[in-house]
């Protein structure tokens, strides 16, 4: 159905003994939208994903999937979702193509189906060489291609990413980052959790903050940092009269602050990128030579510290 | 249902590549069988070709009639080697070191005695390294000497029957002791215990064997619930589009699965390798699904206590062996009194051998009611095990 | 030292799961019990009689047995279930008196009672009483029968009496039994010692092996690799996981054999013997342990050999058959285990009580397996924390 959203989930809750874990998340991902979660370690990303994917009981709330409502045990839903564990989930006894055999039917494929699609699977993940070894042979990067691999099999709507470039080296990462964002621009639903800011910032469309079991904000990467109201800092490299040119864009209404420094001008402004014209004609009018111009936004980081008082990465 | 034949499919194809099902359900009990029916080959009913040595130290002709006639049929049988030895001393020092397994002495004197109706006895020097021998010896002796009993006590009955205590001349009484003689003794014991097929030891072997190795080859299905949860994959299976009934009874399938090709390889092999005798068919088969059934349950109940693989595997272990023991796998522990006789029945092992048993001797009805007990086993354990594996299924 | 703390690190570990102490534990109590009770000779072993139809000659027969010191009748309806109790174990043997047993022996027909028992030892034994007692029955109804036939006696009956009056007067051949050599006569051998120290052997070895597979477990969490990591040598890293389980064997056999001596009465020998053949046969199993603890990588395989090994080596070298029964040729191959030469240790402590001098030959074989696979041990487990 047109215009249905991806996952929509209320009000989710999960305590373990005395500790929430979870309290009250609720978000929604669109058709072909990347949702990110972004929290430190221990906030709840996993839980919630465990709810999300049918693994974990909830104790309050609701979650849909493509239209069909999720709990442990039902069917039609998981059979729409892509799940990719945060640790490596493959069998080591089995080889590759066993692996993705045995998972693709388990989705309800038929064998014939089952076979064909594996090897699609492993030439996108490019295992088609070794896809007769044992997967307890592959090196670090392999299992993790083929980990996300499994998770493409039933080309699912949605498909769901925990923490997948944990302890992975940057090479590999970035591959594992690419493939994500070419999954997206083929049109597939995303939900990636990270307590990395930079794969939030590079991926997402949407981003959701969660600590202690809470989304504490939402919204796409501007809306967030708007949120905040965080300022951008513009540092231009200049020479000339920089005192006056200083003062002179002190004065402007989209600026905050304004000081000359011993080879340029250092500002906070608001909105840099629209307010950056203004910026260059008043500074050169004021009789500085801008030789070149730096501008620094906000980022998550910087959100998530400003919410919570602690940094994102520990 | 289809998932969890896939996921049994999938479990037998990795145990098979790490060979260890096939080491624990097969190998090793028919390896054990081979040992065993080495050990029994070289016994022929339970005895051996002994070596008994005999010093005729009498040479009269009570004496002579033992060794030519007594002991020359006992040689004839094959079963036991008589050596004539010339003097005790020589034939004790070989008994001591174990040439001999035993000597059986006539002293001087003994024929003269036994006729002339005066106490008399045989020695027999036994080694106590060859107890068996050593009683095998005795029992030669103490059959000839119970013959030349009754023959005495038929005499002096006839003699001092017609109420005169007169005495008869000697030659009457020679030919009345050779009547005597003459007269088989009107009672033998038949010892008949090798022609019954319940009391067959090889075969108690074979089912011993087979049904403490079942308890190692069902370790593999609940097990595996351990180690996909530490492996992660079990994540997997949950978020997949099966019922989470299926995962359980997919490892469930492969336990089950290998029990049974186990057993039947066992039972099969060991009829036809080795001899030994399982009975009837359709009975043997509901002992072996009730006990893979027991043996499951309960393995399954000790998997759920443990936090990874290892941990359950050892604990399952020595469960295993201790219930095997009290249930009799290794020696028959049935002729016990008091308690242990009782207590043997807490093992599942047990009422699998004692069905067995009634088996070879009795009808098909006799199996229910170790199977109902062995079933009962099953349903207690099982269910336990179940009810808490619900929780582990919780990721 | 250091040694010495890497044990004491490995048995608090093990120990600290509490149901690792209450199985290290379980079977030695499993053992003792089912030993004390299986091989207990203290109790006398019980006869199964079948009278039926048999007459009051059968009857007589049945009284006699009663009479016979060390037997416990038990009347039993029918042969079926005569066969049934001796197979199932209730009954140590059996005996049929036949219907028409009466009327046969008036008649001067000969009868065969038939004996069935299980085929071990302790039945043997009982064969030999009940032949006796049936002898000397035989000899009465063959003196009544006698004295039919010369017609002293008017009837059977009193042919019978007049046997019966006569047997006291007659002076009796009989058998006596000596030893030879300077050992207790297997009468003083109660049943349970026969078997005790077997089973004992057994189960010390098979659970030494299964320690390989506690080993397996060390290897995969890496802990002995991070013991490695430390000013540690290899050498005194296998000495203490050697040293570890040593001490578990030992500890275990104390337990049976405190346990047994103490509730049953077992006699183990000469306590300095005892102890240097369990030590010494400890040592064997935990070098082996080890050893195929390095050859693995799986613990499921682990302990498929090691129960093949355990068993198979045991029932090999006389642990659940004796070796007495054993084809020559067997028992020369029996004693490639070091489980025979543990057993033949142990006989002689035991039925010839020797003293620890006089099993030094088999306590020299034991250490050299012990040596031999601590050595293999040793080398293994270098290769494998170091590779």
């Amino acid at each position: 159905m047109a215009g249905e959203r991806m996952l929509e989930c209320r009000g989710l809750r999960r305590c373990f003994g005395d500790l929430v874990a979870v309290d009250g998340v609720g978000f929604h991902i669109d058709p072909g939208e990347t949702y990110g979660l972004l929290g430190p370690n221990g906030a709840g990303k996993t839980t919630t994903i465990s709810m999300i994917a049918g693994l974990l009981e909830r104790d309050g709330g609701e979650i849909v999937v493509a239209g069909e409502p999720m709990t442990t045990h039902t069917i039609r839903a998981k059979s729409a979702l892509g799940y990719v564990p945060q640790d490596l989930a493959i069998y080591p006894d089995l080889s590759a193509r066993e692996n993705l055999v045995f998972f693709a039917r388990l989705y309800g494929m038929s064998t014939a189906e089952a076979k064909r699609r594996s090897n699609e699977v492993l030439e996108v993940t490019g295992l088609t060489d070794r896809a007769h070894d044992q997967t307890k042979t592959y090196s670090g990067g392999m299992k993790r291609r083929l980990n996300i691999g499994i998770g493409l099999l039933n080309r699912p709507k949605l498909l769901i990413l925990d923490e997948p470039t944990v302890g992975v080296d940057p090479q590999s990462r970035n591959a594992i980052l690419e493939s994500i964002e070419g999954l997206s621009s083929e049109g597939m639903a995303v939900l990636y959790t990270t307590h990395y800011m930079e794969e939030a910032e590079r991926l997402c469309d949407r981003v959701g903050v969660i600590d202690h079991g809470k989304l504490i904000a939402e919204g796409t990467r501007q809306e967030l940092v708007n949120l905040v109201g965080e300022r951008d800092h513009v540092h231009l490299s200049a020479t000339g009269d920089l005192t006056k040119a200083a003062a002179a864009l002190a004065v402007q209404p989209w600026a905050h602050e304004a000081s000359a420094t011993e080879e340029g001008i250092d500002l906070v402004v608001d909105d840099a990128r629209e307010n950056l014209p203004a910026i260059l004609s008043d500074a050169a009018s004021a009789g500085a030579t801008i030789k070149s111009v730096e501008v620094t936004e906000p980022d998550l980081e910087a959100v998530f510290l400003h919410l919570t008082g602690r940094a994102l990465r520990d | 249902m289809r998932a969890a034949v896939l996921i049994c499919m999938k479990d037998l194809k990795a145990r098979i590549r790490d060979r260890s099902a096939l080491l624990i359900g097969i190998v090793v009990p028919l390896g054990l069988a081979f040992i065993f029916n080495s050990i029994f080959s070289g016994i022929s009913g339970n005895s051996k070709a002994i070596a008994i040595g005999v010093v005729n130290a009498d040479r009269g002709a009570v004496a002579q009639q033992f060794v030519g006639q007594v002991l020359g049929a006992v040689g004839r049988s094959g079963l036991i080697a008589v050596h004539p030895e010339a003097t005790v001393a020589g034939a004790r020092a070989l008994a001591a070191k174990g040439t001999l397994n035993a000597v059986i002495v006539i002293p001087a004197g003994f024929s003269a005695r036994v006729q002339a109706n005066q106490p008399a006895s045989m020695q027999v020097i036994g080694n106590v390294d060859s107890p068996i021998s050593s009683e095998i010896a005795r029992s030669i002796a103490e059959g000839y000497t119970s013959d030349l009993n009754r023959v005495r006590l038929s005499v002096a009955t006839v003699v001092h029957g017609g109420g005169s205590s007169s005495s008869l001349p000697p030659g009457e009484i020679r030919a009345l002791a050779a009547r005597a003689v003459a007269a088989a003794a009107p009672v033998a014991v038949l010892d008949v215990s090798a022609k019954s097929k319940e009391l067959d030891q090889k075969s108690f072997f074979a089912a011993g064997m087979a049904v403490f190795f079942l308890f190692f080859t069902v370790q593999f299905g609940v097990t595996s619930l351990l180690e996909e949860r530490n492996n992660g994959t079990l994540a997997r299976l949950l978020a997949a589009p099966i019922a989470r009934a299926s995962i359980l009874g997919g490892k469930l399938l492969t336990s089950f699965l290998l029990g049974v090709i186990s057993m039947v390889v066992l039972v099969v092999a060991t009829s036809l390798l080795f001899g030994a005798t399982w009975g009837n068919p359709a009975g043997v088969a509901v002992l072996i699904v009730a006990a893979i059934l027991a043996a499951m349950g309960i393995m399954s109940l000790i998997a759920t206590f443990a936090k990874n693989a290892e941990q359950a595997s050892n604990w399952q272990s020595v469960v295993a062996v201790v219930l095997g023991l009290l249930g009799g796998t290794f020696f028959q522990v049935s002729q016990a009194p008091g308690i242990l006789s009782e207590l043997t029945f807490v093992a599942p092992q047990a009422w699998f051998l004692r069905g067995l048993g009634d088996l070879r001797g009795g009808g098909i009805s006799v199996v229910w009611v170790p199977a109902l007990a062995m079933l009962g086993f099953a349903a207690v354990t099982g269910g336990l095990a179940v009810t808490r594996l619900r929780h582990m299924a919780e990721v | 030292m250091k040694a010495l703390w890497i044990a004491t690190v490995n048995l608090r570990r093990m120990f600290r799961v509490r149901t690792n102490i209450f199985f290290v534990f379980l079977f030695p109590m499993v053992l003792i019990l089912v030993l004390g009770a299986t091989f207990g000779g203290s109790s006398d072993p019980r006869l199964g009689v079948v009278t039926q139809g048999s007459g009051p000659l059968g009857a007589a027969l049945e009284h006699q047995l009663e009479q016979t010191p060390h037997l416990r009748i038990v009347s039993v309806f029918d042969r079926a279930a005569l066969l049934t109790q001796v197979e199932r174990g209730n009954l140590a043997a059996g005996l049929v008196i036949p219907p028409g047993y009466d009327r046969a022996i008036r008649t001067g027909h000969d009868v065969a009672i038939r004996y069935m028992a299980r085929t071990d030892q302790s039945s043997q034994q009982l064969g030999e009483t009940v032949q006796g007692a049936v002898s000397k029955q035989a000899a009465l109804l063959g003196a009544a029968r006698f004295a039919v036939a010369e017609r002293s006696a008017a009837s059977f009956d009193a042919g019978l009496a007049e046997a019966t009056r006569t047997l006291p007067a007659v002076p009796p051949v009989s058998v006596t039994e000596t030893t030879a050599g300077t050992a207790l006569f297997s009468k003083t051998l109660g049943q349970f010692d026969e078997g005790a120290w077997t089973e004992l052997l057994l189960f010390l070895f098979l659970t030494a092996l299964t320690g390989a597979v506690a080993l397996i477990e060390t290897r995969r969490l890496g802990m002995s690799r991070r013991m490695l990591a430390t000013p540690t040598s290899p050498g005194t890293v296998i000495v203490g996981e050697t040293l570890g389980r040593v001490l578990i064997g030992v500890i275990q056999a104390v337990v049976i054999i405190f346990g047994s001596a103490l509730l049953f009465g077992v006699n183990w020998g000469q306590p300095i013997g005892v102890a240097a053949v369990v030590i010494l046969f400890t040592l064997v199993g935990a070098g082996a342990g080890i050893f195929l603890g390095t050859l693995f990588r799986n613990e499921q395989q682990a302990v498929g050999i090691t129960l093949l090994l355990g068993l198979g080596l045991g029932a090999l070298g006389g642990c659940m058959v004796p070796l007495e029964v054993f084809s020559p040729t067997m028992r020369r191959v029996a004693h490639i285990t070091p489980q025979a030469w543990g057993n033949d240790a142990f006989a002689r402590l035991v039925g010839h009580g020797a003293a620890i001098t006089g099993i030094l030959p088999q306590l020299g074989i034991l250490a050299a397996y012990a040596a031999v696979l601590l050595a293999l041990a040793t080398w293994r487990l270098r290769r494998v924390l170091l590779a």
